[in-house]
């Protein structure tokens, strides 16, 4: 609370003494004294107080590193030394039998592995060489090598990854989460959303509410401009404008409040409290130059300039301000033509930033707190996609059936592969991870029960798993 | 980031929701612990507990049914099951669902430890007491038609005012509860205004409402607001979200649309009062009506709201299926509030809707093709005729400019004269009339005898061309088969036509995007194959096949060739990407020739295998029965009617037809490719027309409708025909009924849930909650009416007075229970915290637009325009440019960039940011319910955005350019206008403190008036002691109406 002006406390007693008698001053006296006694003590009316969990919690947060447009797992994580051999021919018939892909037809000639693999750490984990920081902290993460979707076009496919339905309109994993927890930032928003790259093809509704009360809704922190949206104040008003106009408006809400009694009121003061807060937090927040050279260097940020690893750095920060959930989303991986190219420029980008993520939360104590995933929303096709029409060649579809990410943190098991593969990259043959088990797993991992976090909309107790989902225990740690 | 404190109170949501839901039935259904058993009833406290944990396994889907019993019907629950019953009626000891509930065995307790639900020892109590008092099933209320009940006795009947009051009041007094007094006419007035126009009253309205003591003042200003054309804006709004309207195709790309003209439909239709029954059949089947009007078909936009997906790797049946879905699902829910869509995949949980139910209703909303509606306003034709006269000014100069390029030695430093051109030009011309009409002489003309297609419907027009329509696929192909007995065919001619009914007028049926081109009208033959086949329908023998050789287009798109369409690769082939919205023409010559034997027929098969639907959407076959020329030329591209004055023998056209040929041949001719530029571009200038979007029932070829296993296309079961859910009234019995029938059975006066869903839907506008809660939930596990009698009251008062809305809200608004003080004490909150018994009035928060309205509209910078096309406020950079599918947010000026809240530009992927804060829909679902939060973003957002700023600049400098110096009157002037009454003595004395703080500032330098006021430089250089006191003064009133605007009252109805 030191950052408050004195004449923000004298009106705080000036509420107390003139706002009249009734439920009002209650409710705001109540609501008011989460601040004063400085504490994140629940209150009843504050709907993302900390809530219990079901049972024991291993991870506090969740920094979900989304990979937009579906990175090729057979060139990062899925080595195929068969599919390298078969490279050139026809793919088996009886592989692609009934079968849908986006661009090329079923029946295509099959595209080896682009980059070598090597083995990297204790664990032996087998990663790409485009991925050299990822495989030094490959005994600090797990990866999945048999995750599977049921969409095969990107909004769908990302809205199912994000919500659990390939519709719009259901609440996101991030809204659930803070529905189901709470937050631990009273300054800012609970749920926080970071972009670089093309954006995402959900748009809005991968961090959208739902049918969740409007503050569960994900906010986007902008890379230019106000961090967060009205931010900054409009021309002519400095900073103690600003707080005598959030002082007068709330000295007269407080009047109305005392004549009125709708505890709405007492809500609406505690809010424009809330923004002068963020108004002074977020700018702060967004403050990467304060960090260490050290820092700046292991993620490869250079202060001022938006990158995805300023939004890695960034997600950390927030992590440590009490942010819940951060969707840090990055968007160039659709790489129906040289998939090779393309994976090298967006590892070059990303693989140095998401592993000083983990490094640097490892380093602070975080990492045992904060669940870190690096993901797609469905892979790439063993088979070859090119085109001359769309000037198409050495390019991957989409391919719901098979594709990898990783996990770091929070109570995930460090150091370990899950699932395989067939010897070409096609179907899963062993332990398959569902997008909905997945879901069920991080909310396990927050100390939530993803089939009694429910909420009752049009009749029926909705969840983040539909009706499906199990928890992937050989992922626990 | 705290919401709202009743609401949080009330939820009874988040974790463990049980206990909180047995509470609320207590309340509901009146049985507390030691009420006599015989009050128990089924259907306020039993069927839910039953509903909420029994009828997964036990209920109406037989899929998941165990132990083959229903306890959703007596019929099964109390059946004898060989020596025992689940139910015995009025022995609940002897039932064995009473033991089994009352069980700790995990191995018969119910409902099963696996199951994670539990019974509370309330509910267990409420089972036992209603099988002791006989167990007795009753129907699901909202499934009964409303009756109209006997209007209550009251013991304060001079409170009533109507009989809305009566029944609000019986219950009151039931609960011991007194109305609050009438609210004073202020807030009165700024209420009604609100909540019918959605605009705050002008203060000289409000002051002679206050000054108007005829015994009707009250009534007189409800009717001059429900006369008002904005009464239409502030309702549309609301229907807009059921609609799911937005001015976007929603997904990846996520593109303009023009959804505007549905838009004003609804506006017009409010404000005209149209009754609901003709409102709900002209949007569910306008189309069908008898000489259907252009309004209706506009109607029918209500189901073209569904999104779009233009990824290149969609299927479009599965995102055609997928509309359908999202349209019966929202029909369920606006219409009888239900939630259908749970039947997609299986049969309704806890509704008794089956899955084949589910697809019987599917099957009215699957006959309909979605096609557009040209509209051409005044001002789209006034634009084209002012660059046609442009365009025809430039083509009169073209013959100036002819090339003349031969001239006779001696002379060649001469420029050429206008006669040089001249005669070059008459030249050419003469040898283009020449070449041209050889070249059209060799065509014949046929239209095919027989057609086939893998989906597209294709029907023969009259001039010998084929029309597709219907459904697409990503590779359509089409078989023509032609009669031409004993000809001997060289060549073929493949007219590629544009069509009003194709995307951009065709000639393609491509109306997705390619990246960085329109692509919208275009086609992609990947194929052409010519072959000979017998007459013989049983013979299905290709007898021969022709190789094409050569090729020649009039145009194709970039990186491909005429070759293209005849290489036998299927990904590349003839197009037009950038040439859409003309014919084009190409011609194939055979390597050999090929004649037709008797019995022979040609065929011809078409493919457009791309990543989009791009299948021809109107072409014409013609032969040629001669050998082509060696080197094949571009083909000419001439209209019928032209080709017909080119046959006519020179002398015998006219001056006008020559010219128009003169013109063909200035805009073609190679040789002016670099003069027409600017032609070019003036013509790519020519605004089409608005392209609405409706819908159609198909003509021919009805769709089938399967049931579809687990909800999924791929997997299609048996076929079945329209249909109703049983629990509702049946169809009035009709061979085949239509989509038109459907619509009418929803709008029958004895339909059970249609008047009863649309009046709690007005009644929450005017409470902030429905008389049932669930406004999109009628079913079982909707909450039950917390006056039954006044819903079905109001509902049966709807029907009988012709389904006037405006009727029903000037009923709503004119009874006592309307009109009480919204002030909440101590007692109410206590008693009733949620104000369900509405013991005094409702008191909300305003919705996302009208944030935007009361601040425009109270500082007089709101524009007063009605429809049109979407518009563009003032909102920071970033926020639809970052999206997948980008758009450029270029701000409208003028009063464009101050109209409605409802005119806002909405962009699905990425909303209007400052409504989303309010809780606005982004329009990707139909939305029956807005939430009401209370967040500390909105108050960044008032605080902040540019819109507030401007308005309170605008809202100071009146009260203050109205000669006032004296702050009382200044601060009145501004309380009026945005809350339409003068502040107290404590809130003026507060804001002149305020005021007189920043105009310290101001006079100390610390704040700066010329960016407050946002001066331009040549004002802000006029800096003479009077102007710079003026401009320190307007801008600390700026500041204070600021402040104003910020206030909780002033965007809460109250």
């Amino acid at each position: 609370m030191s950052d408050l002006h004195p004449l923000h406390c004298q009106t705080r007693r000036h509420f107390f003494a003139d706002c009249g008698v009734g439920v009002g001053k209650l409710a705001l006296a109540s609501l008011l004294a989460r601040g004063a006694a400085g504490s994140a003590t629940p209150i009843a009316g504050n709907p993302l107080a900390p809530q219990p969990t079901h049972f024991g919690p291993k991870a506090k947060s969740v920094i979900y590193l989304f990979m937009a447009g579906a990175p090729s797992q057979l060139d990062l994580f899925d080595n195929k030394p068969t599919l390298a051999k078969y490279e050139g021919q026809m793919v088996p018939p009886e592989l692609v039998k009934d079968q849908r892909y986006a661009f090329i037809r079923p029946e295509s000639t099959l595209l080896g592995p682009r980059f070598k693999f090597n083995r990297y750490g204790k664990s032996g984990a087998e990663l790409s060489e485009m991925l050299p920081h990822l495989g030094e902290v490959a005994d600090d993460i797990a990866i999945v090598r048999s995750m599977f979707t049921d969409q095969f076009n990107h909004a769908p496919a990302q809205l199912f990854l994000n919500t659990g339905s390939p519709l719009p309109g259901r609440p996101s994993m991030g809204s659930w989460v803070t529905y189901g927890l709470g937050s631990e930032a009273d300054d800012l928003p609970a749920f926080v959303v970071l972009a670089t790259g093309t954006g995402s093809s959900g748009g809005a509704a991968n961090w959208s509410n739902g049918f969740l009360p409007g503050v569960h809704a994900g906010v986007p922190f902008r890379s230019s401009g106000d961090p967060i949206l009205f931010t900054s104040n409009p021309p002519g008003i400095d900073r103690q404008a600003q707080r005598d106009t959030i002082d007068i408006v709330g000295e007269l809400n407080a009047q109305q409040l005392g004549a009125i009694g709708d505890p709405q009121i007492a809500t609406r003061i505690a809010a424009y409290e809330t923004a002068f807060k963020m108004q002074a937090r977020a700018p702060e927040l967004v403050e990467l130059a304060s960090e260490s050279p050290e820092t700046l260097a292991m993620y490869g940020v250079e202060p001022g300039k938006p990158s995805f690893a300023a939004n890695c750095l960034l997600a950390r920060r927030m992590i440590e301000r009490g942010v819940r959930f951060v969707n840090v989303y990055h968007g160039n991986w659709d790489h129906h033509s040289d998939v090779a190219g393309g994976l090298k420029t967006e590892c070059e980008v990303t693989d140095r930033a998401s592993a000083a993520l983990v490094k640097d939360l490892k380093q602070r104590g975080l990492l045992d707190e904060t669940l870190v995933v690096w993901g797609g929303e469905f892979g790439r096709t063993p088979m070859v996609e090119s085109s001359a029409a769309l000037g198409r060649s050495l390019g991957r579809d989409h391919h719901p059936q098979a594709f990898s990410i990783w996990l770091a943190g929070g109570g995930i098991k460090p150091g370990i592969t899950l699932g395989e593969t067939d010897d070409l990259g096609f179907s899963i043959t062993r332990d398959p991870v569902h997008v909905h088990d997945l879901q069920a797993t991080l909310l396990h991992l927050l100390g939530l029960d993803h089939e009694r976090l429910t909420y009752t909309y049009q009749g029926r107790q909705f969840r983040l798993t539909d009706v499906h989902g199990k928890l992937v225990t050989p992922l626990l740690a | 980031m705290f919401e709202s404190l009743v609401t949080a109170v009330a939820n009874p949501q988040r974790i463990g929701a049980s206990c909180a839901l047995a509470t609320a039935l207590l309340v509901t259904s009146g049985i507390s612990r030691g009420e006599p058993a015989a009050n128990v009833g089924y259907r306020e406290a039993v069927r839910p507990i039953l509903a909420a944990n029994c009828f997964k396994c036990h209920g109406p889907d037989a899929q998941t049914r165990a132990a083959d019993l229903r306890l959703d019907e007596a019929e099964s629950a109390t059946a004898d099951r060989s020596g025992y019953h689940a139910i015995l009626p009025g022995n609940a000891a002897e039932s064995e669902v009473v033991k089994r509930i009352l069980s700790d065995d995990p191995s018969v307790q119910m409902p099963p430890p696996d199951s994670k639900k539990t019974l509370s020892a309330e509910q267990k109590e409420i089972l036992q007491a209603w099988i002791t008092a006989g167990a007795k099933y009753e129907r699901h209320w909202a499934f009964v038609p409303p009756q109209r009940p006997t209007t209550p006795n009251v013991q304060r009947p001079d409170w009533v005012r109507n009989e809305i009051d009566a029944y609000v009041l019986a219950e009151l007094e039931r609960r011991n509860l007194t109305p609050s007094p009438e609210a004073d006419r202020r807030t009165l007035i700024r209420r009604l205004s609100l909540d019918l126009v959605g605009l705050p009253p002008t203060p000289e309205r409000v002051a002679a409402f206050v000054l108007d003591n005829r015994p009707d003042a009250y009534e007189r200003l409800v009717d001059e607001l429900l006369a008002s054309p904005h009464y239409g804006e502030r309702w549309a709004r609301r229907w807009l979200d059921l609609a799911r309207y937005s001015d976007t195709n929603g997904y990846e790309k996520d593109r303009p649309r023009a959804m505007w003209p549905y838009r004003d439909w609804v506006i017009d239709a409010l404000n005209a009062d149209l009754p609901f029954d003709r409102f709900t059949i002209e949007q569910l089947a306008g189309d069908m009506l008898p000489n259907a009007t252009r309004s209706q078909r506009l109607a029918t936009g209500f189901h073209r709201n569904t999104m779009v997906n233009e990824e290149g790797g969609i299927d479009p049946q599965e995102f055609r299926f997928k509309a359908v879905v999202d349209r019966v699902a929202t029909t369920g829910a606006v219409w009888l509030g239900m939630t259908l869509g749970c039947a997609q995949c299986h049969t309704h949980k806890f509704d008794p809707i089956s899955h084949q139910e589910y697809y019987q209703v599917f099957a009215f909303l699957n006959n309909e093709d979605d096609v557009d509606e040209l509209i051409t306003t005044p001002e789209i034709t006034a634009k084209r005729v002012e660059l046609q006269a442009q365009i025809d000014a430039l083509v009169a100069k073209l013959p100036e400019r002819y090339p003349f390029e031969k001239r006779p030695v001696g002379e060649a430093t001469a420029e050429p004269t206008a006669a040089d051109r001249a005669q070059a030009l008459d030249t050419d011309f003469e040898q283009w009339l020449e070449a041209t009409s050889v070249e059209l002489s060799r065509w014949r003309r046929a239209a095919p005898v027989a057609m086939s297609t893998n989906l597209a419907l294709l029907e023969v027009l009259p001039d010998q061309s084929v029309l597709a329509s219907g459904d697409v696929t990503k590779n359509d192909k089409y078989q023509l088969e032609f009669e031409l007995p004993g000809a001997t065919l060289h060549a073929l001619r493949l007219e590629a036509l544009t069509h009003e009914s194709l995307p951009q007028g065709g000639p393609g049926r491509q109306t997705v995007e390619v990246p960085n081109a329109s692509g919208e009208g275009d086609f992609f033959l990947s194929e052409l194959y010519v072959e000979v086949v017998s007459d013989n329908p049983a013979d299905a023998r290709v007898i021969r096949t022709a190789k094409i050789a050569r090729g020649a287009v009039s145009y194709v798109g970039p990186g491909l060739s005429a070759e293209s369409a005849f290489d036998g690769k299927g990904d590349s082939g003839w197009r037009v990407l950038n040439r859409e919205g003309e014919s084009h023409v190409g011609v194939f010559a055979l390597a050999e020739p090929i004649t037709l034997g008797p019995g022979e027929r040609l065929r011809i098969r078409l493919e457009h295998e791309s990543f989009y639907a791009a299948g021809l959407g109107r072409f014409r076959v013609s032969f040629a029965e001669a050998p082509l020329p060696s080197e094949l030329s571009t083909p000419p591209v001439i209209s019928d009617e032209l080709a017909a004055v080119l046959a006519k023998p020179a002398a015998g056209r006219t001056a006008a037809e020559t010219e128009e040929l003169r013109r063909k041949y200035l805009l073609t001719t190679p040789k002016l490719v670099k003069e027409r530029e600017p032609i070019d571009a003036l013509q790519k200038q020519l605004p089409g027309p608005v392209v609405a979007l409706i819908t159609r029932e198909r003509p021919t070829h009805p769709r089938e409708t399967h049931r579809f296993h687990r909800g999924e296309y791929l997997q299609p079961k048996e076929v079945v025909t329209p249909g109703v859910p049983s629990v509702l009234p049946p169809l009035p019995s009709t061979e085949k009924p239509t989509r038109l029938d459907f619509a009418r059975w929803l709008v029958d006066p004895k339909h059970p849930l249609t008047a009863r869903v649309t009046v709690n839907r007005q009644w929450q506008a005017f409470f902030g909650a429905g008389i049932v809660r669930t406004l999109e939930d009628f079913g079982l596990q909707g909450e039950s009416p917390t006056h039954p009698e006044l819903l079905d009251f109001l509902a049966t008062e709807f029907v009988s007075q012709g389904w006037s809305l405006k009727k029903l809200h000037r009923l709503i608004v004119t009874s006592a229970t309307y009109r009480q003080s919204s002030t909440v004490t101590p007692g109410l909150l206590a008693a009733d915290p949620e104000n369900r018994y509405l013991a005094r009035g409702a008191r909300f928060r305003v919705e996302a637009e009208l944030v935007r309205d009361i601040v425009l509209a109270s500082s007089g910078l709101l524009s007063p325009q009605i429809g049109g096309p979407s518009v563009f406020p003032d909102q920071p950079p970033g926020v639809t440019e970052g999206a997948y599918g980008p758009l450029e947010w270029k701000v409208s000026t003028g009063a464009d960039r101050y109209r409605r809240g409802l005119y806002s530009f909405n962009k699905r992927t990425a909303p209007y940011a400052a409504f989303g804060l309010f809780d606005a829909p982004s329009g990707e679902a139909c939305v029956a319910r807005r939430n009401n939060s209370n967040t500390p973003l909105q108050s960044l957002a008032v605080l902040n955005d540019e819109v507030t700023m401007a308005a309170a600049r605008k809202l100071a400098q009146q009260a203050w350019k109205a000669g006032e110096t004296q702050p009382e009157r200044i601060t009145n002037a501004m309380y009026e206008h945005v809350l339409s009454r003068p502040p107290t003595t404590g809130e003026f004395a507060a804001l002149a403190r305020y005021q007189q703080r920043q105009l310290n500032r101001l006079e100390q330098g610390e704040l700066d008036a010329t960016a407050l006021l946002q001066l331009a430089p040549d004002e802000a250089a006029q800096a003479d002691a009077t102007a710079l006191t003026e401009r320190r003064a307007l801008a600390s009133w700026t500041l204070a109406a600021r402040a104003i605007l910020n206030l909780d009252e002033t965007i809460t109805r109250q």
